[in-house]
Parts: C-alpha cells; structure tokens; sequence
C-alpha cells in the first residue's frame, strides 16, 4: 500500500464519518428540540452533512483539481461533477433557509411563540377544531364570530 | 423524566440510522467510485467548451439547466420570503447603528468587495470561481453596510430590476440557440483560446447573468430577512 | 424556425422568463402583470397541445440540451406520459389561477414558476435535474401554502417547509448514493448500468431515500403528515393545485424511477407497503374527519396511495391503473375541494346546503359518486381496472392489497354519503345553512363535473389510449433506446 492510498483511506474514514455525523446530528435537533430555530438549524446540519458526503464521492487519489489552467495534458482529475452538483445544492439550502428563517420571523409575529408545539396547538385551534369552540375563533388577535368561518378563503 | 423520553427513542433511533449509513457508505469505497460520466466529461469538457475550469464548463454547459434551475430556486425564495414578510410588523428589528469604525470600515470594504465580487465572475470560466462565488461577495458588499448601519436603505427597486433583467438574459442566451435551430443553452460563438478572458463562447455571458441575479438576489433575501422587508 | 425537437423546453423557459418580468411589469401597474401571467398560462396550454400533436400518435421527442449527447448532457424526453401531465399541469393551474392576494403580484409569480418548475419535472430525464425542479416546485408550493396571509397559513407553511426538506435533503443523499454506485445521473444510462450497479440493498436504500423525498409531495405515508395543515390553512385555489396536480407529477417521476432504474420486487413491495399504509390510514382519518377540507385532505392520501399500489404491480396493466387514478383524482379533487373551501366549519353543519345552492350539492354528489366508484362514472372503471389488476397479478400479496382497496372503498363511501345526506336535510337544531355559493365561485367545479360527465361517454377510446400509453411507459427499453440509440 502506498502513502497516497493510506492516505486517501484516512480522509474518507474521516469524510464519511463527518457526514454520518452531521446528519445525525441535524435530525436530533430536528426531532428533539422544539424551538423553531433550532430545528432550522438541524435542517441546515442535515444539508450540510448530505453535501460533504456528494462532494466525498467525486475523490480520486493522487489527482489533481479539475481546473486546466497552463494548458497543462490532462492527467488524473477529481471527478468535477459531484461538485458541479454540490454547489447547486448549496445554493438550493440557502435559499430553502432563508424562506424557512422568513416563515420562523413571521411565525413569531403570528403566534407569540417559537416553541413548535405551541404553534401546532394554535393553528389546530385557529383552523380546525371548530367542534370545540363553535362561536369564537382565535386568531389575529381578536376573537372571530363564528359566522366568519363559513366564508369563503380563496 | 418525561423530556428525556423523547430524546432517549431519538438516540436509540439515530444509532441504527448511523449504522445503517455506514454500511451503505462502506459499499462504496472511498476514491474508486465509477464516476463514468464526470471523468469523461473531464476529457472532453475543455476542447468542446474552451472553459479552463471544468466544474464551470459542467455548470454552465453540460448542465446549464440545473443553473437556470438554482437562480430560479433563489428567486422563488425571494418571491415567497417576500411574500411572507409583507405586512410583518416593524419595529424592533431596526438595530441601532455600530460603532464608528465599524461604519467606516464597511464603507471603505465596499469598492473591494465590489471589484473582487466582478472580478470572480468574470473569470468564472478559467479560475476557480464563478457566478455563484462572486455573486455571493456582490451581495455581501451591499449587505455589510446594511449590517453596519440599519438605518441605510437598501435600494430594492435597483435589485429588482438587476433580478428580472439578469433572470431574463440568462434565458434570452440560452433560447438563442433555439433560433439557430440548436438545443436550448447551445453555447454560442465558438470557443475561442482557452485560457483567455475572452474565450468559451456565451459561457461568461451566462455566468455575467447568473452573477448579477445571485447578487441582488442574496442581497434582497438577506435584507428582507434582517427586518428591512415589506417596503419593497 | 425552431427545431421540432427543441421546443420541449418551451413549457419550462417560458413560465420562467415571464416570472422573472412580473415583478418589473407589477412595478408599474398590477393588473398588466396579472394579465402577462395568465396569458403565458394559456400560451403554456397552447405549446402543451401542440406538443401532444407531435406524441399523441406514440412517437416521442428528445432535446440533448445544449447540444451535448447524454449522458453527459442534460435531456429531456417527452412521451405521452410527459405530455399528458403537462396537460392535467397547464389546465389545473389555469382553471385555478389565485386570486389577488394582499401580496399584489407575488402569488402570481409563484404560480408561473411553479407552472415552469412541474414542466421540468415531467420533462427531465436526468436524475439530479428532477431534483432541481422539484425544489422549484416546492419551494413555490410553500410559498403559494402561506399566501392566505392567515396565522395559521405561515404555521402550517413553516411545518411543511421543515418536513419537505428534510425530505429533499434524504433524496439527494439518494441521489449522492446513486451516483457513487453507478456514476451516471441519466435515467436512460442508469436505466442500462442499474442491473449491474444498482441492484441489492443499495438499490434499495436509494430508492427508499429517493421516495421519501419525492413522496412528501405524493403524499406517500409516513412524509405526509403536512397534508391536512397545509390544505385547511392554504388558500383553496392553492390546496386545489397542491392536492390535484403538483402530487401527480412527483408520482410520476416516481414511476420513472421505479420503471427504469429500480425495476426490482423489493422496490416493488415497498412502494406498495406505503401505499397501502397510505390508502389505510387516509381513508379512516377521512371518515373521522370533523370538516370536508380535512375529509378531503385525507381522502387525497388515500387515492395516492392507490396510485402507489398501481404502479407497484409490476405489469403495464398496473401502470394503466395508477396512471387512470392519478388523472381521474387530479380532476375529482380540486372540484371538490372548492366545495369544501367555500363550506368550512364542521360537518353537522353542512344541513340545508342542497337548499342554498342546489348546483353545488348536485357536483358533489356526482364528483363523490365517481370517486368511490360507482357505475357509470368514470371513478367505476378506474377501480375496477385497478381491482382486476391486483386480483390478476401473480403475486398473491396483491391480492390482499385488493381486499385492503375493498374495505378502504367502503369506508370512503359511508363518510362520502354522510356528508351528501346531510346537505339535503334541514339544518340541525337553530343552525343557519351553509352561506350561499356563487356561480362565479363554483365554476371550476362545474368545469370539472362536466369533464366527468363527458368522459362517461368515452371509457372505451380512453381504455384503449391509456393501455397504450402504459404499454409504453412501462418499457424501459424503449426510453434507453430514445435517448441512447445504440446502447440497446
């Protein structure tokens, strides 16, 4: 075995363990926590773990970037696809982020509260169990006459 | 002892999955992937594109529509964060300004931000770089001296049309080809000397447009997201 | 002046290029960008009829984007199935275009958007290019979710948000696992490399990861926990769309998948275990239900999970099937989800609506009648296709799938009738009946009982189209030789 092998085995023990990782971690702050913001961010560890794990797949060793600079022969490159594919994908989170931080900011607003089940349990009042309160609906701060409900939302 | 519940189910859970992960990570050995399609696109990427960076050449070329895909992903999110934060009440969210050198340095950081942000866009085709990296620094550039100063408006009607304008040119580049009878994103004129600033056909075009749209895009989203939404 | 085979990528660039304007028109004035929006929804529909002119008679079109051959390049492949989704895609959206929401032209925006994003998704023959449009389609589907601008709208939207992309974050994980077994993202070439590389557990586990992110849409059971939130807080317009097209298009590359890459009986039986799960646990939610948005919400998991069961047979018949559910439930549902936005509140109350408005109780009937599949409604065929099927298939464990679909039908009919019984009765108690409807209000639902009623009289011809079109997507032979002549 030669160095660059070892070599190239202990990066990808590290690479693999290191996305494993991440993931796990961004699905225990998806499921224990209950503030919003946290749970936010273990969508953003999940993401970020998935992409080390794409750009960890395009590794050769002994190779160089795949950049052509000198007009140097093509020798053995990385393979540039996965990172072709992990840059859209960065893009994609940040913008998936960015609308997911916008609806926490407006949440807040809304309901008062970033605990997640908070949330759930106004909007299963606000929209849905009319059984249990048939006069009065709360939501945007005031109490709606039940008549309101039978409107139209579109 | 009830909190502890769910957190111990979740552990005992995320063990299995890791282990479950890791075999599946195991069945594919660390640098021997196939990767069939990467390395012959690595062949042939510079003689067919002329673009000395491949992962470019990949980005703008061989998977042109995954861009056109990404830039519009970042509009739909401005769109729809927008579109959440309208109406959204004010307030507290204006910060007070930061302290004096931080003001004045954000101000003096602004003309290098901007040059290098221009910089990495146009040699997206031959560096390391591109639309996505330079855009991002274009944002940042207008977004530290929102962050210095809260009170400074950010001109959204300029972002605005930066964004529809470079959106709309990264298609008008690519339906081109449709009129000389190609595919769509068919990279026009030619390839020219790889290597040159001036070389890879419309592919600089297109990372010109997929910088400026990442850039007001970013810069929009970001502030929107920093309390300045709503106005725009 | 363009070539024939290039304007496929019309449907897609063109909702995008209008989206990315709007804002600019919506500058100046409002009402020009509404305008622009609806008018490139009808040049959409234009470009999607002239498409199946060009594939109705069973030839298909490739376009190698940017002129570099698969699979190095992107491709996008149109057939019938394609086109025939472009086609439920256009008219959904058109029929149920939103309305002036307070964000002035951002709902329109969206709706384009996602109108180019579920093009491409039916379109793309490449696995990681699906990935993007679906994340167009879903990042524009959690907007459109909180257009309402209510409270519980941002809630619902916020959850679904956290739910969906976890999911996508596990689906290119999937795609990660298929590329480093496989190397090759085009369908066509994984489609000829799958026997080889992809069969196993790693197979396996790429499918279920693959499905559990596509499924969020497709409401496939355990990722659809956002259903009924998001489709009693969003806008009716938008729970319409949501639950009859954008579902439809994620089964639909779902069935690509399943056809072309993982082709296997362990592939098979787990799309199947999700689907049934989904047909069982829908149809009983639905019956408890205590209002006709969530009754619907539940009973449009429900259907999928049909969908999912069909194509989980692995005989083209089966395809046939889930494809004739999926379309039947993509014109039954909207139409009856205008109903239930327009009566909310409890169920008990819904007494004295047949008084209030006669045509709307009358189009509920009808469009429940065809959805639990009585004679002679379109809805009898498609079960009794999908019925035959399982009972027929060599596997006895469909069979049982079938016993579940007969039971499950039972319960769909008994919360269906209680709920039309109800609107001819008078209301309960000093109850006011139900507000009345506005013809205006009703029409989609109009339009879509009248496409039932028609389709009454063409069971046959449709069979027969649909056999064939089956016939077709179930080949994979035929789409690896499309794209890769010479490769087979």
């Amino acid at each position: 075995m030669t160095d660059a092998m070892l070599l190239a085995e202990a990066l990808g023990d590290v690479l693999y363990t290191g996305a494993i990782g991440l993931i796990l971690l961004g699905l225990y702050a998806m499921v224990v926590p209950r503030h919003l913001v946290r749970i936010v961010l273990g969508l953003l560890l999940v993401q970020s773990g998935v992409n080390l794990f794409l750009v960890a797949v395009g590794y050769r060793p002994e190779a160089a970037a795949p950049i052509l600079l000198g007009g140097q022969a093509i020798g053995p490159v990385v393979d540039p696809l996965p990172q072709a594919l992990v840059l859209t994908a960065i893009v994609i989170g940040v913008g998936v982020l960015a609308l997911a931080l916008a609806l926490v900011v407006r949440v807040k607003d809304v309901h008062g509260t970033l605990d997640s089940r908070e949330v759930a349990e106004r909007m299963a009042a606000e929209t849905g169990d009319s059984r249990l309160m048939p006069e009065t609906a709360p939501g945007r701060g005031a109490a709606v006459p039940a008549r309101e409900m039978l409107e139209d939302r579109s | 002892m009830k909190g502890y519940g769910r957190a111990v189910a979740a552990t005992i859970f995320l063990i299995g999955l890791g282990t479950l992960l890791a075999a599946l990570f195991a069945a594919l050995p660390f640098g021997q992937a196939p990767m069939q399609v990467g390395q012959a696109t690595a062949v042939v990427a510079l003689p067919e594109t002329g673009a000395t960076n491949i992962v470019s050449a990949i980005l703008l070329a061989y998977r042109g529509l995954d861009t056109l895909g990404e830039v519009t992903i970042l509009f739909v999110a401005a769109t729809a964060a927008g579109m959440v934060l309208s109406g959204a009440g004010r307030g507290e969210a204006q910060g007070a300004p930061a302290g004096f050198i931080l003001r004045v340095a954000s101000g003096l950081l602004f003309p290098f931000l901007l040059a290098l942000g221009a910089f990495i866009v146009v040699h997206g085709h031959l560096t390391p770089g591109g639309g996505f990296q330079g855009g991002a620094i274009l944002a940042a550039a207008f977004f530290i001296p929102l962050l210095a100063n809260p009170a400074s408006p950010l001109n959204h009607t300029v972002a605005m049309v930066i964004e529809g304008v470079s959106g709309a040119a990264f298609i008008a580049i690519g339906a081109a080809a449709l009129f000389g009878g190609e595919a769509f994103l068919t990279p026009l004129f030619g390839t020219g000397t790889p290597g040159e600033l001036f070389s890879a056909g419309s592919l600089p075009l297109l990372y010109l447009a997929v910088g400026l749209k990442v850039g007001s895009e970013l810069a929009g989203l970001m502030a929107r997201v920093a309390g300045e939404g709503g106005r725009a | 002046m363009i070539g024939t085979a290039h304007q496929i990528v019309l449907p897609v660039v063109l909702p995008l290029l209008a989206a990315f304007l709007l804002p600019l028109v919506g500058r100046l004035h409002v009402w020009p960008a509404r305008l622009l929006g609806q008018i490139v929804g009808v040049l959409h529909l234009a470009v999607v009829a002239y498409l199946w002119t060009l594939v109705g008679g069973g030839e298909t079109i490739v376009s190698a984007l940017g002129g570099f051959a698969p699979p190095l390049g992107i491709v996008l492949y149109a057939d019938r199935l394609s086109v025939l989704f472009l086609l439920v895609l256009s008219v959904g959206i058109l029929l149920f275009w939103p309305r002036r929401e307070h964000g002035g032209t951002r709902a329109d925006t969206l709706t384009l958007l996602l109108l180019g994003g579920g093009s491409g998704l039916v379109l793309s023959g490449d696995l990681f290019n699906i990935f993007v449009f679906y994340e167009i389609v879903a990042v524009a589907s959690y907007g459109l979710a909180a257009s309402g601008g209510n409270a519980a709208g941002f809630g619902a939207a916020l959850r679904y948000l956290l739910l969906s992309a976890l999911g996508s974050a596990l689906a290119l994980l999937g795609i990660a696992l298929v590329y480093g077994a496989a190397g090759t993202l085009n369908l066509a070439d994984l489609s000829v490399l799958a026997p080889e590389r992809l069969s196993g557990p790693m197979g396996l586990a790429a499918f279920l990861l693959l499905v559990l992110g596509f499924g969020v849409k497709a409401e496939l059971f355990p990722v659809n926990t956002w259903v009924p939130e998001v489709y009693t807080a969003a806008p009716t317009r938008v729970t319409a769309i949501l639950a009859g097209v954008v579902s439809k298009l994620s089964m639909v590359v779902i069935l690509r998948l399943l056809v072309l890459i993982f082709a296997d009986p362990g592939a098979q039986t787990l799309l199947l275990v999700l689907g049934l799960a989904g047909v069982i646990a829908g149809e009983l939610a639905a019956f408890r239900a205590p209002d006709l948005n969530r009754t619907f919400a539940f009973s449009s998991i429900a259907q999928l999970g049909l969908v999912a069961v069909a194509f989980s047979i692995p005989d083209d018949l089966g395809i046939a099937a889930g494809i004739a559910v999926a379309v039947h439930h993509a014109v039954v549902k909207p139409g009856l989800f205008v109903i239930a936005g327009h009566w909310t509140g409890p169920i008990e109350r819904l007494g004295g609506a047949a008084r209030v408005s006669r045509p709307a109780a009358i189009a509920f009937v009808l469009l429940s009648l065809s959805i639990i599949g009585i004679p002679p409604f379109p809805g009898f065929w498609v079960k009794l296709l999908l019925l035959g099927e399982a009972f027929a298939a060599v596997d006895p464990v469909y069979a049982l799938a079938g016993a579940v679909i007969l039971a499950a039908t039972v319960v769909e009919a008994a919360y269906l009738f209680r709920a039309a019984a109800l609107m001819w009765e008078p209301p309960e108690g000093d109850n006011r009946p139900p507000a009345a409807f506005p013809l205006a209000r009703l029409a989609p639902t109009l339009v879509l009982t009248l496409l039932i009623l028609l389709a009454m009289g063409a069971v046959s011809p449709l069979g027969e189209a649909l056999e064939a079109m089956a016939a077709e997507v179930g080949d994979a032979a035929i789409y690896v030789g499309n794209v890769l002549p010479g490769r087979i």
